[in-house]
């Protein structure tokens, strides 16, 4: 009785490691991505800020689908002073 | 048909040269042996005041085997912003954005605007005739040379922005993919309270599969009008020294594009060799006309160089358009080839 309890806990410590450890291999990669997808909205609808920008078709024909790089690219914006900090906990710098 | 059977030519020059009487002249000499559409692209249309007829946005038929038609701007952007709007409010429709109409106005004055909905149309018509075979030789009179050539490097500037967009896509789906294999799950998004799947493969990305169709696009219009065998550039040019200047920027400017141009008109010369009875305010413009002359020889040595006298008359409706095609007969008999 008391293996198949120990057996059960350790299944389940062994799994919420790999999902830790899953977790922390993606979060480099889930950091460049969403980095990626900012700099993706800023040259195509860079214009709207001022920057350079392709030909305007260009942007109006992708603004329909940027919904969520539009969000990224704001939530992005409005952490801009805090990103040395973010940078700083994801390289565990303390 | 493929695109290959028919022919496209483009006439470009300064404002006020006489491209519009050269364009119909040639389409209706050329329409005399095979099926001829002739469009006027220039803003400040006179395609139908040369005609001496009344032309609209549909092709009119102005003989048996000439068709000629004068693209109606305001028309043309509207729908070129319309079927922009109409995406937006299909794919945001959920986000309740309502009145986008209203921006429609706004977005008509985007740089940039007038010259891709002027491309957009050249686009409609030459892929509808690619389809159709309706007619052997497209003849395109352009607006003054400074929109005529945004409108030409627009498809080579659009394929370099395409190009490095669909990098930095690729880019983006590839961290996506690894994502979903080492979590075993797609990437999820929230958009004002709805949960969306990321799209990690080329094929579900709309932003991609988009990126995919301008490219086809591109690719499409620059295979028709940087192939020497489809399309024939004509500048034409008065013999006076600046329409000459901008003339040969136009050519070089053209030249880096990759696309040729390979004759040169220069209309309304006075070719007159008897000058001693002449008033003096004459003989200076024959001299200066002989120094512009000079200079087309210098400038357009690989261009075959076509000669049009000034005439007494203005060369308006058809009798007097196809005693103008005369001059141009070395340009339709090679076009026709």
């Amino acid at each position: 009785m008391k293996g198949k309890i120990l057996k059960k806990t350790l299944r389940k410590v062994l799994s919420l490691a790999g999902n830790l450890l899953r977790a922390k291999s993606v979060e480099y990669i889930y950091v460049e991505l969403r980095e990626l997808e900012n700099v993706f909205t800023l040259i195509v609808l860079g214009s709207f800020i001022g920057l350079p920008s392709p030909p305007t078709t260009i942007s109006l024909r992708l603004l329909p689908y940027m919904a969520r790089e539009i969000i990224i690219s704001t939530s992005v914006s409005s952490r801009l002073s805090d990103m040395l900090a973010e940078m700083a906990g994801l390289f565990e710098v303390t | 048909m493929s695109r290959r059977s028919f022919k496209v030519v483009f006439f470009m020059g300064k404002g006020g040269v006489g491209k519009t009487t050269c364009a119909a002249a040639f389409a209706l000499g050329m329409s005399i042996r095979k099926r001829t559409l002739v469009v006027s692209l220039d803003p400040a249309h006179n395609l139908g005041d040369v005609f001496g007829m009344r032309l609209s946005d549909e092709p009119k038929r102005i003989t048996d085997n000439l068709y000629a038609i004068e693209v109606d701007f305001e028309k043309m952007i509207s729908k070129h912003l319309k079927s922009l709007t109409d995406k937006v409010k299909d794919i945001y429709g959920y986000l309740r954005v309502l009145n986008l109409d209203r921006y429609i106005d706004v977005l008509r004055h985007s740089p940039g605007i007038e010259e891709y909905a002027t491309l957009d149309k050249m686009m409609e018509i030459l892929k509808s005739n690619t389809k159709s075979g309706k007619y052997d030789v497209i003849v395109f009179d352009t607006p003054p040379t400074g929109l005529t050539l945004r409108i030409m490097a627009l498809p080579s500037i659009s394929a370099i922005w395409v190009e490095k967009l669909m990098k930095l896509r690729e880019a983006i789906l590839d961290r996506r993919r690894i994502i979903e294999e080492v979590t075993g799950e797609k990437i999820k998004a929230v958009v004002k309270g709805k949960e969306f799947e990321m799209p990690s493969d080329k094929e579900e990305d709309p932003i991609y599969k988009e990126l995919i169709r301008m490219k086809k696009e591109i690719d499409f219009i620059n295979s028709i009008i940087k192939d020497p065998k489809v399309s024939t550039i004509v500048l034409v040019v008065n013999p006076e020294v600046l329409p000459i200047f901008e003339a040969k920027r136009a050519l070089e400017f053209l030249s880096k594009l990759g696309m040729n141009v390979r004759y040169v008109i220069v209309n309304k010369v006075f070719a007159i060799s008897e000058t001693t009875s002449l008033p003096k305010e004459l003989i200076t413009k024959l001299s200066r006309e002989r120094e512009a002359l000079q200079l087309i020889n210098n400038y357009f040595k690989d261009q075959v160089v076509i000669k049009i006298p000034l005439l007494y008359e203005e060369p308006k409706g058809l009798d007097k358009l196809t005693t103008f095609s005369r001059y141009l007969s070395k340009l339709i008999n090679d076009a026709v080839v």
